[in-house]
């Protein structure tokens, strides 16, 4: 119950603040007023406008043709690929995972479960791959950092999109490796049943954390590039 | 003030959490279930351990003192010697007693089985509550009926203990002759060696209820039949003086050396009876298991008794150990007498609120078997009965298979045929192992209702039908009667040849040599070979032997004892006809009506007719070598005999996991029906040794391709010789679909493969992660400055 509630307020918390993210860098009225009772009003309005106007955009048609325009389709072939496994086996486990976890009392079972354990060694070699040959790309050059009060002060900490986004990735690939190793290790004769337990809880976990990486990544890597012609 | 007033406080708090535990854990190690309330009349527990030496003197059912040495003595009274001190009134309401009165019924049980092999009946009966059971009373039996069928596994009290309105209510029972079979604590309790459930049995049989714990536990020595006696016959009047060879009333006799001198009887007892008290009625072991390769249970390998686990207080409401009972009997306690409380600390929820450990359970390890086995499967789905093999594991059972009455008389039985392990889901939504057995019983139905038969209502429907091996071992054991030493009448029919056996019915054997389609032919059978019972000789012949003729008088002798023999015995031999008239051998020539006959047989209106009818013979041979005792064409002649009785509701017979009925042609159809569904109960013993358990040698133990414990096909079992039986996939009972468990069992052959990958996986990209947060710590650090 208690991994429903946080998994239900972590996504929540990472929608709206997604979607704030972008209401305060593309909205100029978000300025314009420094009362935060304003703001969310404000916010909210926007967001609600946004909702409906997503809504009555919305349809298969749509969906394809936006999933058609996204840049992965004009990566090389090999790179292609890699990441459209990674992509739809992440979201297969993702959705697997959290619609049993969250509706199902019994857990995840059946068919969906030896498709999320088959998908979960998909997952797992195009995170290892990506991590080995795109890894580099997220790698931060920060400056020594000098001992001082400064380093509490959220403005002085340098939090720009690009940084969040870098740490997104590798938030992401921690917790893709903690998928990993909370799979292979209940698998192998090492645990005891409170360690399974464990493994479990840690599995489910790290996979919340990986799912809230992969949207605060997701968000701010869509929102930085132009949007897709339409179709 | 304050200060004080707080370490006071804190003191008071201090005490009552202490004794909070102390009370905490006296209850969980004390006996189960509230206190029973001790009159003064009954003994309390002073705390000794020890068992106090019961040297009593015994009194018999009127409250009055037995000695041994008087004439006629009563049989000693549990309720009168034991119920001084212990509370029998309590007892009777205890686990094994109070089916009859019980309130709630708890996990389902083994049944009683009703098995009558001559009808083809396997009814399964309990009073208690149980799906797919029938109450025994619904079932046409009363209190009498249900001892005398089942009283040699009963410990006394419940049904052969029946209240005086009870008795008062069953007219033709013989209560009034038999007596009642009160609570025999000795049954359980008694240490001494001299314990004979195989005496419980025949008193049982016989009818002597009253006596049967004093002949069983070797009190005193008991003989007579109630059985025998005249339904007016009262224990006071004593022996029979009109009969003293066959209705001999019983009696008992006490061996006064056996009572001091103020005749007080020393009993042997044990406070928690011995596993072999138990095992009596509860032994359970595959068919056809050599003994000394069985082994023990994995708790009684460690020096554990049935009763360490199985308690109970004065009441006797033993401890079951499911899971759930705790909360079904109030009793917070009882969850640590479950595999998992007592292995694992936790009750039915998975709460650590239980007392772990008790006589030194082992904690498991369980490693690397993941959390929904828990969850899903009870633990003796790993731990306990036989492994899952192909076609399952047949068991008896004590009390179906009337296994452990010794004696001169085999009473085991084949059937029953029990199957474990079934795995199906039980009460607790858990999948468990499961003994299971196919009812079989003929009934009517009337409003969508089926009402089982007595057997003995079918057999008096069907006449001749169900007689055929009586039909011919009545002709086998008259004509045993004129054999010569080594000899023995024979019949031999298809592939096999039918001997006589000692319950007057015949037994089958291969008859090498011979063919399927072959005629019956009577015989005689010595050293192994058969001879024809006529040999083939010419009776106009001047030389023949004097001494066949001689013995032909003898068979002709011999058949005329046949009861209820259709004409008078005949023997044709070519053209003549030899027949036994007046003491004499009548040797005439055959009349016309006999042209073509040979050999033995009854006149009838001229004709010679064959000793058994066709029918008999065809329906033996087919059932030859085979368990069933039914054949189809049996089975359609009964039901067209119920029909014609003109009772209500359409008739019917249960065997194999089909409902057998005469279609408007009047031909035999089976479709399925609740009715026929097989009924099962769980097993928890024996338990297996840890490396013995499923999962030891891994995941494949049961999920593969060709489990056996998903795939294995039960196929209906019953008394009657059919094609037409149900089959379930074992995946079915579990609820599961079988398509899936392939499927998921399949996958576990890439299972190796994939933890190869995934541990790959995990070391690039552990490795990598490390180092790319040993370059961010080294950046921030100032260590490293470039890349």
């Amino acid at each position: 119950m208690l991994f429903i509630v946080v998994t239900i307020l972590a996504l929540a918390a990472t929608l709206l603040g997604l979607a704030f993210h972008r209401f305060w860098t593309t909205r100029p009225e978000a300025k314009a007023t420094i009362l935060y009772a304003e703001i969310v009003r404000m916010f909210f309005a926007w967001l609600a406008l946004r909702t409906v106007q997503m809504s009555r955009r919305a349809s298969p048609r749509a969906w394809w043709a936006y999933a058609k325009g996204l840049p992965l389709w004009r990566e090389p072939v090999l790179e292609k690929w890699l990441l459209a496994v990674l992509y739809g086996s992440f979201l297969y486990l993702a959705a697997s995972g959290f619609f049993f976890a969250v509706f199902i009392p019994r857990g995840l079972f059946g068919y969906p479960l030896v498709g999320h354990v088959a998908a979960g060694g998909l997952f797992a070699v195009c995170l290892t791959i990506v991590v080995l040959f795109k890894g580099r790309d997220f790698v931060t050059v920060p400056k020594p950092a000098s001992l001082s009060l400064s380093l509490l002060d959220p403005r002085k900490m340098g939090l720009t999109p690009a940084r969040v986004r870098l740490w997104a990735f590798w938030l992401f690939a921690a917790a893709g490796f903690v998928l990993i190793l909370s799979a292979l290790l209940p698998m192998l004769r090492l645990l005891r049943t409170a360690g399974q337990r464990e493994m479990f809880e840690l599995h489910r976990y790290s996979a919340l954390v990986s799912i809230v990486a992969a949207m605060v990544f997701a968000g701010l890597e869509l929102f930085k590039r132009p949007r897709p012609p339409a179709a | 003030m304050s200060g004080v007033g707080r370490t006071s406080f804190g003191a008071a708090w201090a005490l009552a959490a202490v004794l909070l535990f102390a009370a905490g854990a006296a209850a969980q190690t004390t006996a189960p279930g509230p206190a029973e309330p001790q009159t003064r009349k009954n003994a309390a527990w002073d705390g000794n351990r020890t068992l106090p030496v019961h040297l009593l003197p015994l009194r018999d059912e009127n409250d009055e003192p037995i000695i041994p040495t008087e004439t006629d003595p009563l049989p000693y009274s549990a309720r009168f010697t034991c119920g001084p001190c212990h509370n029998y009134e309590a007892i009777k309401g205890g686990w094994h007693f109070g089916a009859m009165t019980a309130k709630a019924s708890g996990r389902p049980g083994e049944p009683w089985l009703e098995f009558d092999p001559k009808t083809g009946t396997i009814l399964p009966l309990s009073y208690r509550k149980w799906p797919g059971l029938y109450d025994p009373k619904a079932a046409g039996l009363t209190a009498w009926d249900f001892t005398l069928l089942f009283g040699r596994d009963l410990p006394g009290g419940g049904p052969a203990e029946p209240s005086e309105e009870e008795v008062l209510a069953e007219p033709k029972a013989r209560w009034n002759v038999s007596g009642k079979a009160e609570v025999d604590c000795l049954a359980c309790h008694n240490r001494s060696g001299r314990q004979d459930h195989s005496e419980w049995a025949k008193q049982i049989l016989r009818e002597n209820l009253r006596w049967a714990a004093t002949a069983a536990s070797g009190l005193g020595e008991v003989g007579g039949m109630a059985s025998r006696l005249k339904e007016t016959w009262d224990v006071y009047e004593g022996p029979n003086l009109d009969d003293r060879e066959w209705a001999v009333a019983p009696s008992v006799e006490y061996k006064p050396a056996d009572f001091d001198s103020k005749h007080r009887y020393f009993f042997d007892l044990d406070y928690q009876p011995s596993d072999d008290r138990c095992l009596v009625c509860h032994s359970v072991t595959p068919k056809d298991a050599e003994r000394w390769r069985t082994d023990m249970d994995v708790h009684a390998a460690a020096g554990l008794k049935c009763t360490d686990c199985h308690r109970n207080d004065i009441r006797h409401l033993m401890i079951r150990g499911y899971e759930g009972e705790a909360r079904e009997i109030g009793d917070p306690s009882a969850a640590s007498f479950t595999c998992r409380g007592c292995h694992l600390g936790e009750d039915a929820s998975g709460a650590k609120t239980v007392v772990p450990g008790r006589l030194g359970a082992p904690y498991p390890k369980h490693t690397g078997l993941p959390l929904v086995h828990f969850k899903r499967l009870a633990c003796t789905v790993c731990h306990s009965g036989p492994k899952p093999r192909e076609g399952f594991t047949r068991v008896r059972t004590s009390r179906a298979n009337r296994l452990g009455v010794y004696g001169v008389a085999t009473w085991s039985t084949d059937l029953p045929a029990i199957i474990e392990p079934v795995y199906a889901r039980n009460g607790g939504r858990k999948i468990a192992p499961q003994r299971l057995v196919w009812p079989a019983f003929w009934g009517r139905r009337a409003d969508q209702t089926i009402v089982p038969l007595r057997p003995a209502e079918v057999v008096a429907a069907a006449g001749d039908v169900l007689e055929p091996e009586s039909h011919i071992g009545q002709v086998l054991i008259a004509l045993s009667q004129v054999m010569a030493e080594g000899e023995t009448p024979v019949l031999t029919a298809g592939r096999f040849i039918f001997v006589p056996n000692v319950d007057g019915g015949i037994d089958a054997a291969d008859n090498p040599g011979s063919k399927a389609g072959a005629p019956a032919v009577w015989g005689i059978s010595k050293n192994g070979a058969i001879a024809p019972l006529v040999p083939d000789f010419d009776p106009a012949a001047e030389d023949k032997d004097p001494a066949i003729e001689a013995r032909l008088q003898e068979f002709l002798q011999a058949l005329g004892t046949v009861p209820a023999k259709p004409g008078e015995p005949v023997i044709v031999v070519r053209k003549t006809l030899y027949r036994f008239v007046n003491g004499y051998l009548d040797i005439s020539e055959a009349p016309a009506g006999l042209v073509g006959a040979s050999g033995p047989g009854w006149l009838v209106r001229d004709r010679s007719t064959p000793l058994v009818a066709d029918f008999d013979v065809r329906t033996v041979t087919a059932k030859a070598g085979t368990e069933q005792t039914l054949t189809e064409e049996q089975v359609s002649l009964v039901l067209g005999a119920l029909a014609k009785t003109g009772a209500n509701g359409r008739p019917l017979y249960v065997s194999g996991g089909r409902l057998f009925e005469l279609d408007k042609a009047g031909k035999l159809a089976s479709r399925n029906d609740p009715a026929a569904e097989p009924v099962t109960w769980p097993l928890a013993h024996d338990v297996r040794p840890a490396q013995q358990s499923l999962g030891w040698n891994g995941c494949t133990d049961c999920h593969s391709g060709a489990s056996d414990l998903f795939f294995d096909t039960i196929k209906g079992a019953g008394p009657l010789l059919t094609k037409s039986v149900a089959k379930r996939s074992a995946a079915s009972f579990m609820g599961l679909g079988g398509l899936f468990q392939r499927v998921f069992g399949l996958s576990f052959i890439v299972r190796p493969a994939l933890k190869i990958v995934l541990g790959i996986c995990g070391v690039i990209a552990g490795a990598l992660l490390l180092l790319a947060g040993l370059v961010a710590l080294g950046r921030v650090a100032g260590f490293m400055e470039k890349r």
